[in-house]
């Protein structure tokens, strides 16, 4: 990280600057197969906010985020770090950014320390400053008992901190995290919430990819959904769910089939929802305001049920 | 300055690996090329047939070891960091390729000395009349460990699998030496072979490290080849090893 771009973003607080720190326009990438993982993504992501990915697998999340890190090459279009392009000038852009990728794997015969030390000393700081980093970082993600442990005997979801650690070193402008807390236990998901909301208070710009809905709502001042490679919807989750037409669910068993699965309907207004359940006479049931979760399968047009499945499938 | 940090972290994130890897290590680059003297002896005669088998013997185990970790395992490495995701974490990083592979090179080089040194200590303890000239073996053996490392990184690189990968550098660690005049000479082959084999790489660091430890200097013509090899090598693993695809 340049002390430039520290020095930048200090003290802005969140969503404080005007100036995008990432910058997609028009990103679209084709597989020598044919395959669209991309098809002409526009986003900006500010300093100071949160921006989560939703999607199904396969949507082309991790296709964008890859774009970003300039792991992989567009096909078309621009992604601009701080106003760096990052297709032509690759290292450039990565001095301003930290990065979690998905399926990445750590050194199993380092200790803790090492990892931390020898990846910041990689991002260009100083000896001593790299120490008192890779000290943060484990303070901050609760790595501080495991400080000389070999990485290679950590537990799951320690290794994942360990990566997404790797990302905070050095406190980069911009964090890209792909599902980072994928496969973590509540605590250790809690630990990686709260690094993230405290990155971003620092003035960070912080993009990252789920499955959790939770997580998403939770984290972000605004969510973008991508399907099938394109962005259909980019908001505040104030501002998706006002894209509800029926914003009011009502949650309910069905007399006739006690033991099914539990069902969801739809209704403009809370009267609305209230009379249905009269005319219906149902008496197992919960009306409530859409959630995000809501807004995320009406686009998608998944069920909540398949989308249970769907991440009950990939070990979320 | 900041490239030859970037070089020296890449080398000691290997070096703290070999921290739990010292025994497989002298397996590899030590018990295995001294048991080849061995076995090289026995099978070829080596107290009757005097000090010049001998030398070619202990040579040959020099070339093998550098073979051995300079393909084999550098190669191993490699492919290990591409394919369990490790690779990713250089990739995102503002680092350049040459840096991850220059600190291969590094541990490689560092791996080379240690290994050549304790077989030239076996060899003198087993009585083999080294007089070696210790500049053109340096420079000989550099040569090599590049040349070496450089067909491992082609190999890591181009991999399609972390299996085809790795039975690809066991096959070329070990091939590049039984099919050359490394154990014994040219003649001792097919013809055809004999012709071809002459040109790999692990003939031309045989016979220079041969002369080397005879006490010769004339290793220039040698050098050059594997020079030329290396860079050649080199070359084409850093234009294969990329941390953007298309």
């Amino acid at each position: 990280m340049t002390r430039t771009a520290t020095q930048a973003i200090e003290g802005r607080g969140r969503r404080g600057a005007d100036a995008p720190a990432l910058s997609a326009r028009g990103l679209c990438k084709r597989y020598a197969d044919g395959t669209e993982a991309n098809r002409g993504i526009d986003l900006d992501v500010l300093a100071g906010e949160v921006v989560s990915v939703l999607g199904p697998n396969g949507a082309g999340k991790t296709t964008f985020l890859r774009q970003v890190t300039t792991e992989l090459r567009p096909t078309e279009g621009r992604v601009e770090v701080f106003g760096v392009d990052a297709v032509a000038a690759p290292l450039r852009a990565k001095r301003l950014m930290g990065v979690t990728p998905q399926e990445a794997g750590v050194f199993e015969r380092l200790t803790v320390r090492e990892h931390l030390e020898l990846f910041a000393r990689l991002k260009g700081l100083a000896k001593a400053d790299a120490r008192a980093a890779a000290r943060e970082v484990a303070d901050e993600l609760c790595l501080t008992g495991e400080w000389g442990r070999r990485v290679g005997s950590l537990s799951g979801g320690q290794r994942r901190r360990v990566l997404v650690g790797l990302a905070l070193l050095g406190r980069p402008p911009l964090l890209v995290l792909d599902e980072p807390t994928t496969g973590l236990d509540p605590a250790s998901r809690r630990a990686v919430w709260d690094v993230i909301g405290r990155a971003a208070e620092r003035g960070a710009a912080v993009i990252l990819s789920t499955h959790y809905i939770e997580e998403a709502e939770r984290l972000s001042d605004r969510v973008a959904v991508i399907l099938a490679g394109r962005l259909v919807a980019f908001g505040t989750p104030e501002e998706l769910l006002g894209r509800l037409e029926r914003s009011y669910r009502v949650s309910y068993r069905d007399p006739l089939d006690p033991e099914g699965e539990p069902r969801s309907l739809y209704f403009k207004s809370f009267a609305e929802a209230r009379r249905h359940v009269e005319a219906e006479r149902l008496s197992e049931y919960t009306v409530a305001r859409a959630s995000l979760e809501d807004v995320y399968f009406t686009l998608t047009g998944l069920r909540a049920e398949e989308g249970a499945r769907e991440e009950a499938a990939c070990g979320v | 300055m900041r490239r030859l940090n970037e070089i020296t972290c890449v080398f000691r994130i290997q070096l703290a690996g070999m921290r739990s890897e010292a025994g497989p290590f002298l397996l590899a680059a030590v018990v295995f090329p001294s048991a080849m003297y061995l076995f090289a002896g026995a099978v070829g005669g080596a107290g009757a047939a005097g000090d010049e088998t001998r030398l070619r013997f202990l040579a040959g185990s020099i070339v093998f070891s550098l073979s051995l970790t300079s393909i084999s395992w550098l190669g191993y490495l490699m492919l290990e960091n591409r394919f369990t995701g490790r690779l990713k974490l250089f990739a995102t990083l503002p680092l350049s390729p040459s840096s991850y592979v220059f600190g291969f090179l590094g541990f490689a080089l560092a791996q080379g000395a240690l290994s050549t040194a304790a077989l030239l200590t076996l060899g003198r303890l087993a009585g083999v009349p080294a007089r070696a000239s210790l500049a053109p073996l340096a420079l000989v053996v550099v040569l090599t460990i590049l040349c070496l490392c450089g067909l491992g990184a082609v190999v890591a690189a181009r991999a399609r699998s972390f299996t085809e990968g790795s039975l690809m550098t066991d096959a070329l660690g070990a091939g590049l030496v039984f099919l050359a005049p490394v154990y014994y000479g040219p003649e001792a082959m097919p013809a055809w072979l004999g012709a071809v084999s002459r040109f790999l790489p692990t003939a031309f660091a045989a016979s220079a490290v041969r002369t080397a430890l005879a006490g010769g200097h004339e290793v220039y013509g040698e050098a050059l080849a594997l020079a030329l090899t290396a860079t050649a090598t080199l070359a084409l693993a850093l234009r294969l090893l990329k941390w953007r695809e298309d």
